[in-house]
């Protein structure tokens, strides 16, 4: 870990552009992740082999937290929900590899996952009910709370990046602190406390991000009432 | 504090090529496969599920076909018990009437054989009479009178041995037994034939049982002279010759 946990390390530069190792360590986990699924998906069947159980699991899993949030396929949100549980699980958990800082201890990756949770929930949100009512939605219950609304809207994306950030930025400097004041095997069981950290910052991040989608896209309005007669 | 924009703006796109990467080559194709295992198994429930309704249907038919064989076979059972019944009856019939049939032929036969037997009989019968009339009329005395037998009696008393004769003659109640009461004339003939052996007016004695002829009777034996004792002689003659024929 560098000395300051918003230092950018760059590696090499492309023209005028500088490639940190944020952004390298990112490539690698999208190029294992990337192969390994095209790897693990070459020979679907209907009978699964050990792989494709492990692969199915996790695609019910996240199916079936989808369908516990919302309503309707859980097919449009897959993608979405599942890549980031296994990208910032992935990029937590690589800090076991030695000599590797994981992309979610700089704020730019966090930074970057908050924004596209922030695009995604107003994407969602305006193709589930439209521009008007998407709009209305921030007027609800009532119209006193849009201005709170509109904060809440940037301050609780703002916190998923920070809540990631400072977890697993924490976590790492923990175990580098500790590692350079004792011994070689006296961080493991941090290593092994931040591996469930990782684990659990992944799952609260997409969790966060399904319930945000699912505020946008569902209405809460009281159902219309039949005029009387 | 540094915040790297350049960072930043890759770290979005390398999200979203994930995204699209992950998108395309893990969650949908696994999705696809769950789908299409949950569609091969909506589909092997549902033709089991028709497989269910055929196999209850089947067994349905297979039910009623039971109960139409069962119906069936109760049916050919009455009527064959009925047939049995009938051809029972039948045979009884029959066997009564080839009984009844046997028992007038053996009837038929036994009053046949009886009837040859008895017409057996009465040829055997008529055969002996014919014999013992024949016997015995051989031996009539000539002439069968009251004559003829006091002839036979003084010759059978003649040709008794000496000793006998003395021992008849010599006895105590010397008589003549005759079947019926003597004439005068029939006395005088007695006598005379008598006299050679020194018997003179011996008493009479009547006996119907002799028939005809005359005996000599004392408390020593007598001399058999008469029908009866012929007779006599002749069945017991008849009978020996009968035993002794094989």
């Amino acid at each position: 870990m560098s000395d300051s946990p918003f230092a950018v390390s760059t590696v090499f530069s492309i023209g005028s552009i500088g490639i940190s190792q944020t952004v390298v360590t990112t490539w690698a986990i999208l190029a294992v992740l990337g192969v390994g699924s095209f790897l693990a998906t070459l020979r679907l069947s209907v009978k699964p082999g050990p792989v494709q159980e492990v692969l199915e699991l996790v695609v019910t899993a996240i199916d079936d937290q989808i369908k516990a949030t919302i309503s309707g396929d859980p097919g449009r949100f897959r993608a979405l929900i599942g890549t980031l549980l296994l990208f910032i699980l992935a990029a937590n958990w690589s800090s076991l590899i030695p000599s590797v800082e994981p992309p979610t201890a700089h704020l730019e990756t966090d930074a970057a996952l908050a924004v596209i949770v922030f695009v995604a929930t107003i994407a969602y949100g305006l193709r589930a009910q439209g521009v008007w009512g998407y709009l209305k939605s921030f007027a609800r219950p009532t119209w006193v709370m849009i201005p709170l609304n509109l904060i809440e809207q940037v301050t609780r994306s703002f916190s998923l990046m920070v809540r990631l950030f400072g977890n697993v930025m924490s976590g790492v400097f923990v175990i580098g602190i500790v590692l350079s004041l004792a011994g070689l095997l006296v961080p493991i069981p941090l290593m092994a406390l931040d591996l469930l950290t990782g684990a659990v910052q992944a799952y609260i991040f997409a969790i966060l991000a399904l319930v945000f989608i699912a505020s946008a896209v569902e209405t809460d309005a009281p159902p219309k009432k039949d005029p009387p007669a | 504090m540094q915040f790297d924009w350049i960072t930043f703006g890759l770290q979005i796109v390398n999200v979203l090529v994930l995204l699209a990467i992950l998108r395309h080559f893990l969650f949908r194709p696994v999705a696809g496969i769950i789908a299409r295992r949950q569609a091969e198994t909506r589909a092997a429930m549902d033709a089991a599920e028709k497989a269910k309704s055929d196999a209850l249907k089947a067994t349905a038919l297979a039910q009623q076909e039971a109960e139409k064989t069962a119906a069936a076979r109760h049916d050919v059972l009455t009527r064959a018990q009925a047939d049995a019944e009938e051809q029972r009856k039948q045979l009884l019939e029959a066997a009564r009437k080839e009984a009844a049939a046997i028992l007038a032929a053996a009837r038929a036969d036994a009053q046949k054989t009886a009837r040859d037997a008895e017409a057996e009989t009465l040829r055997r019968a008529r055969d002996l009479a014919e014999a013992i009339a024949e016997r015995a009329l051989s031996a009539l005395p000539v002439p069968p009178t009251v004559e003829g037998y006091a002839a036979r009696l003084a010759e059978t008393i003649g040709a008794l041995p000496e000793d006998r004769r003395a021992a008849l003659l010599g006895g105590k109640n010397l008589r003549v037994i005759s079947p019926h009461p003597l004439s005068g004339n029939d006395r005088k003939i007695i006598d005379a034939a008598l006299k050679p052996f020194g018997i003179a007016a011996a008493e009479v004695q009547i006996d119907p049982a002799l028939v005809a002829g005359l005996d000599l009777s004392s408390s020593t034996g007598t001399v058999h002279n008469s029908l009866t004792h012929d007779l006599t002689r002749i069945s017991e003659a008849l009978k020996d010759d009968h035993e002794t024929r094989p």
